[in-house]
């Protein structure tokens, strides 16, 4: 969901919706409700606090057509988006970190095959090593949903899951 | 007049665009932050239109007709309550001394002021909505006057429209919604394009053979008779007396759906289904509700913790979403003369988005867009509030309504009838 703000800083968390991305730094803070099997993805650079948080649904935005109009969408196009924007605002390549989230399993649908949740979360792997983007934490798989909140400033993921026994994570 | 998904997938985008700007410029006239709900196209009866309207709130509404580009009517809808709000906030922006007249709150009636400031607010919207269609069909849309209307029902909103749609009609009308962050203030758009301009538009922007916008009927026929079928199963099953509050067809994008769910844990049963066409389908209950059945199913259930619902009453919404997943693809079988087979249940008690995502997901490897068909369930006096949501593979549906017989779809008849709710 969009958020048509007035002022800069506004307390409000930013929403990030799916196939979304958001850049922010320090105590901002970005949010994602309800994934399931899409996946959270959050970068961020300790030293300059800039970071950005993606909703990705798909895995290959290189095989789709519009992964120009929405890097969003897509795990590998959305890490590169997300880098891109951070080191455009100032964070260094080489320091940026990465946090993921999500990809849950729910449903064991035939026409799923080995599972959706799944791909993102290898899909989102391949490419930070690609990068060279170490991978610093993670809360995936499963078969519950999640909510995520990022704060870039200190590059703290906040995960709460709908499965009682996990409750919230701080990743 | 013929459709396509490339053709609607544009009035979506021009939808976007629309309600974009429009909350772009309600944020500029206001000062503060709003933000976009859900954008839908929606093909509706008449019927279904001023029943939607017909909650016996306050409505106020700022109209314009278009003509170009494209010709019918924009209406922006304020709940009275948000109208006058809005009203307030303006005027207390203009400056102290409006301010001192700004209480308005208590009012009655609109008075002179209050009514050609919500006019300005509800015409800068409409504006911004058209600027944002003009934009993507690159063509130019005139817009005549603003025009106030005030009223429960849609009569004064519709009512004198030549355009709007008798009962029976299957309309297309563009919803949007939007909010202001941290307060009540909502409203609705509504578009209503005269047919014909409708027709010219798709024409121009098909790029493939499409379906005929009379089969559109079937689609229509094919939400009914499941929605109905659901209400009965419902019905008979838990012995809670149900009907059919809402049914209607949307075209959205896929991420458009997540959205539309409720945040909050729900409780339900998903399935996939297999025939022409092939897709998901989701039935999903607030827990009250879900607490409410289980007991009424089984009333020597005892939940085995505190807020689960323990193997009982997991097995019980499994087998009623079971049934009425028969019920409801039953009835789309009878409209489209197929079968369409479905899957075991996948019992779900979780955020009501993250258990629509994966089939959005699914989906979303071979489309953009979806038809969803929405239905609502509801019980009177008692808490039974049952989401339908039936996901059709895009170009399976395509193939499915390609195949209908036009004239079958007349003989099979509406029956839906829509139940008042005490909304109180």
């Amino acid at each position: 969901m969009k958020t048509y703000g007035t002022e800069p800083g506004a307390p409000t968390p930013v929403q990030v919706g799916i196939s979304e991305l958001a850049i922010s730094d320090g105590d901002d803070t970005l949010k994602s409700y309800g994934l399931g099997s899409c996946l959270a993805i959050a970068l961020y650079d300790p030293k300059t606090g800039i970071g950005g948080l993606a909703h990705a649904m798909l895995p290959d935005g290189d095989a789709a057509e519009n992964s120009d109009r929405k890097p969003g969408k897509y795990a590998d196009t959305a890490i590169r988006a997300l880098l891109r924007r951070m080191v455009e605002q100032g964070a260094h390549y080489t320091d940026v970190e990465a946090k993921i989230a999500g990809g849950s399993d729910m449903f064991e649908f035939e026409s799923f095959g080995e599972g959706v949740g799944q791909r993102n979360v290898a899909a989102a792997k391949a490419e930070l090593e690609k990068l060279g983007v170490p991978l610093e934490a993670e809360d995936v798989g499963g078969d519950y949903g999640r909510t995520v909140e990022f704060t870039p400033g200190t590059g703290t993921l906040i995960v709460k899951s709908s499965n009682s026994d996990n409750g919230v994570t701080k990743l | 007049m013929k459709l396509d998904v490339n053709a609607l997938g544009t009035f979506y985008r021009m939808a976007r665009e629309g309600a974009g700007l429009a909350a772009g410029r309600l944020t500029h006239m206001l000062g503060v932050e709003t933000q976009l709900g859900v954008t839908k196209l929606n093909f509706m009866r008449g019927e279904e239109i001023r029943h939607d309207f017909d909650d016996s709130t306050e409505k106020v509404g700022v109209r314009v007709k278009l003509t170009g580009a494209i010709e019918g009517y924009s209406i922006v809808v304020f709940e009275r309550e948000s109208a006058l709000q809005v009203v307030e906030t303006l005027l207390s922006e203009a400056g102290p001394d409006a301010a001192v007249d700004a209480d308005v709150t208590d009012v009655d009636a609109f008075d002179e002021m209050t009514e050609s400031a919500a006019t300005e607010v509800g015409h800068i919207m409409n504006s911004g909505f058209i600027d944002g269609w003009a934009d993507v069909l690159e063509a130019v849309i005139d817009v005549s006057t603003p025009e106030f209307v005030e009223g429960q029902t849609a009569e004064p909103f519709f009512g004198d429209i030549d355009e709007a749609p008798s009962d029976d009609d299957l309309a297309l009308l563009f919803q949007s919604r939007i909010e202001t962050v941290g307060t009540e203030v909502g409203f609705n758009h509504y578009l209503l394009p005269k047919r014909e301009s409708m027709s010219r538009l798709l024409e121009r922007l098909r790029t493939s053979d499409g379906i005929e916008y009379d089969k559109l009927e079937g689609f229509d026929r094919m939400a009914e008779r499941g929605a109905k079928e659901v209400a009965e199963t419902a019905t008979t099953l838990t012995g809670i007396d149900t009907s059919v509050e809402i049914r209607r067809l949307n075209f959205v994008s896929l991420e458009a759906i997540p959205e539309q769910v409720a945040n909050e844990t729900l409780v339900g049963a998903a399935f996939e289904f297999d025939g022409l066409p092939s897709g998901y389908l989701l039935f999903l209950f607030d827990e009250e509700s879900a607490h409410e059945i289980v007991d009424a199913m089984v009333p020597m259930a005892v939940d085995e913790d505190e807020d689960g619902f323990g193997e009982m009453g997991t097995s019980a919404i499994k087998e009623l979403g079971n049934i009425m997943a028969s019920g409801f693809l039953d009835g789309w079988a009878n409209v489209l003369d197929t079968t369409i087979d479905h899957s075991t249940p996948e019992f779900i008690h979780d955020i009501g988005a993250a258990a629509v995502d994966p089939v959005i997901i699914q989906l979303g490897e071979n489309q953009d867009f979806a038809f969803v068909f929405d239905t609502i369930v509801v019980a009177d006096g008692r808490e039974f509030d049952c989401q339908v949501y039936a996901i059709p593979d895009e170009s399976d549906l395509e193939r499915a309504l390609n195949n209908l017989e036009v004239d079958r779809i007349e003989e099979t008849p509406t029956t839906a009838e829509f139940q008042e709710v005490d909304n109180t």
